[in-house]
């Protein structure tokens, strides 16, 4: 028993829980309006999306690779929605259901061509980031849907819980649920993190590591398709630029979340609700620092300083568990 | 001849001069003089920006913050010039060091660290990149000096721009690094092997630092380039660097586990990506079609690479069998 308490504190989880609460203090007490309903029920729309980025980055991760096609494919999987509501008049349910698919299949070109060629998913999804944001743009010509069904841009704006929640976050939440679910009980979960963590000793217990990897990257495109069309329901439009050029605004949350949450780069270790906490952290300190009014330009400043403080901040931490499992 | 065939650079430039008869058969206008100048000027620029990235490549790290370097450089290069009327010597002397240190950062972080290059670089990218906005607030320095405008548009002779002098310094400067002194071998070694170039006495610190100070420098020297050929200062300056800068030394056969690049084959690299980004607007192409074939040359040269290797590993192979 005694045993269990300092176990928790040494996660990072930890760590960033208490940041969190730290946070959400600073900015209630320097700023008004930091917990009006209206920047709460703000503040839960984004964090939704930022989880969802954060998560298809974090099964990327976990093989010790990285998609950097996130946004461009996540992009392209809501114009891609757009245009099937929009242009063939497809029902609700069934678009969503052909996105989900569509963003599964162009994650597994890039499983696909990564474990065919054995090059680093770096330099691999760089190149698939440029194809599938060429072709969207060109086959779109730029212009956004914005005549969406109104059934679906109302799910976007509804207010849950006293108004305070969206209803995107509790997909989000429930989606973490799920992937945690399936990496901590179920065999094929067990087998994605084993591939990760070693894929030698994998293959040598009889796992297919290279099925797996293409698995993690069908799983990655599958929740950047859900982030897309998430995105539009937040925005009431499916636009070619939601996501910046070739989708690059998404590619900070997607990897602060996991880094913050405490996934491994190498490879092996997922922590969805890290990953969690990290996308709500991140979030919360965006928020703060317009509230704080430090000039939307120096924004990104912090976010860099924030992202490199918390990396060396795991550094240390990592440094000093492990000294003191040496000592004693 | 065999030994000829072997080189990366041998079937690119084969491809290069090939592809080059073959487009100004169809089109005559793609040897024009404005055509070729243009060629030169965008092949001068990213041939610098590349070659930022190769040395990366080398010691088998990724540097993403190439482009948000180059975009702080460039915009304190102007600003020096514009807003405290320096004169252009000491405003290209503080872009260097604002390059260099840059480039320290990231090196010093990253080997201190022992966290992992992409995510150093990630970080630092966007404070750069929030630095430069913070300072500039989004909005360009126009007040530049006659000489630089003259230095990036003006013509030696012919269509030859006067920017192509630097980069070509530059090449030769690398090739040279690279092939023939102890730091260049020392970066492949490290690129290849970091355990066995530790145990051999290569000092891992020396050798990230001194990589990423050079990856800074050229980055703030393409900067800078882009300054002379723009004949303003833009924040969005080295926004766009990021896949030609991978491109070009990927298409030219560097391995991205590091350990393997060449300077000679990386420039050709670069005059493949601008000829045949040229060629597509000549043809009247699409320009975001640009933007997918580079993404298309990408993963054929990751295949070839791929195929070469596995051609490699089964000759080595009957060797060691006899």
């Amino acid at each position: 028993m005694n045993n269990k308490i300092p176990n928790f504190i040494k996660t990072n989880q930890f760590g960033l829980l208490i940041l969190v609460i730290v946070f959400i203090c600073i900015f209630s007490f320097s700023t008004d309006g930091f917990t009006s309903r209206f920047n709460i029920y703000a503040l839960s729309r984004v964090v939704a999306l930022d989880i969802m980025i954060g998560l298809a980055m974090m099964v990327v991760i976990l093989t010790g690779g990285l998609n950097l096609s996130l946004g461009a494919l996540g992009v392209s999987a809501a114009m891609f929605g757009g245009w099937c509501m929009e242009s063939m008049g497809i029902p609700i349910s069934i678009t969503i259901i052909l996105v989900l698919a569509f963003g599964s299949f162009l994650g597994w070109i890039n499983g696909f061509v990564t474990v065919r060629t054995g090059v680093h998913s770096f330099i691999v999804t760089l190149a698939t980031m440029s194809i599938y944001f060429g072709f969207m743009t060109l086959l779109t010509e730029a212009e956004a849907f914005r005549k969406l069904p109104e059934a679906f841009t109302d799910f976007g704006s509804l207010k849950l819980f006293n108004k305070y929640i969206s209803p995107l976050l509790i997909i989000s939440v429930l989606t973490c649920f799920v992937l945690y679910y399936i990496f901590k009980y179920t065999d094929i979960g067990r087998k994605l993190i084993a591939a990760g963590a070693n894929p030698d000793a994998a293959e040598l217990s009889g796992i297919s590591v290279d099925r797996m990897f293409i698995y993690c990257h069908m799983l990655s495109g599958f929740l950047a398709a859900l982030a897309g069309i998430m995105l539009t329901a937040r925005i009431g439009a499916a636009i070619p630029s939601m996501a910046g050029h070739l989708g690059f605004d998404w590619l900070l949350p997607a990897f602060l979340a996991p880094v913050l949450g405490g996934t491994l780069l190498s490879g092996g270790k997922v922590t969805v609700f890290g990953t969690m906490l990290g996308a709500i952290l991140v979030t919360l300190i965006n928020n703060g620092l317009y509230l704080i009014d430090v000039g939307e330009f120096w924004v990104r400043f912090f976010l860099g300083i924030i992202l490199l403080g918390a990396v060396l901040l795991d550094r240390a931490r990592e440094y000093f568990t492990v000294k003191n499992s040496i000592v004693s | 001849m065999s030994a000829l065939l072997k080189k990366d650079w041998f079937g690119l430039g084969l491809v290069l001069i090939f592809g080059s008869i073959l487009i100004s058969l169809f089109k005559p206008a793609f040897i024009s003089p404005f055509n070729l100048y243009v060629l030169m000027l965008s092949v001068s620029l990213m041939l610098v920006v590349a070659m930022s990235q190769m040395i990366i490549i080398a010691i088998g790290q990724m540097n993403l913050s190439v482009g948000a370097i180059g975009g702080l450089v460039a915009i304190s290069f102007t600003g020096l010039m514009e807003v405290y009327s320096m004169s252009i010597l000491p405003a290209v002397l503080i872009g260097l060091l604002i390059g260099l240190a840059c480039g320290f950062i990231n090196g010093y972080i990253t080997v201190k660290t022992g966290i992992s290059a992409f995510i150093i670089t990630l970080a630092t990218l966007y404070i750069f990149k929030g630095m430069n906005l913070g300072i500039t607030e989004a909005q360009p320095f126009y007040e530049i000096p006659e000489a630089v405008k003259f230095f990036g548009n003006a013509k030696i002779f012919g269509p030859i721009p006067y920017l192509v002098i630097i980069p070509i310094i530059i090449t030769v400067l690398m090739w040279i690094l690279m092939n023939r002194t102890s730091l260049g071998r020392y970066m492949l070694a490290y690129g290849n092997n970091v355990q066995s170039s530790e145990l051999i006495g290569i000092s891992s610190t020396k050798i990230v630092i001194y990589a990423h100070v050079i990856s800074g420098l050229l980055a703030a020297i393409g900067g800078m380039l882009v300054v002379c050929r723009l004949q303003l200062g833009t924040p969005n300056i080295g926004d766009s660097w990021l896949l030609p800068s991978f491109a070009a030394p990927v298409i030219g056969g560097a391995i991205l586990a590091g350990g393997k690049v060449d300077v000679i084959a990386t420039a050709f690299g670069v005059i493949l990506v601008s000829i045949i980004s040229q060629a597509l607007v000549i043809f009247k192409i699409d320009p975001f079609f640009v933007q997918i074939f580079l993404g298309f040359m990408i993963l054929l040269a990751v295949f070839i690479n791929r195929y070469r290797e596995y051609r490699e590993e089964r000759r080595t192979k009957v060797f060691s069998d006899e």
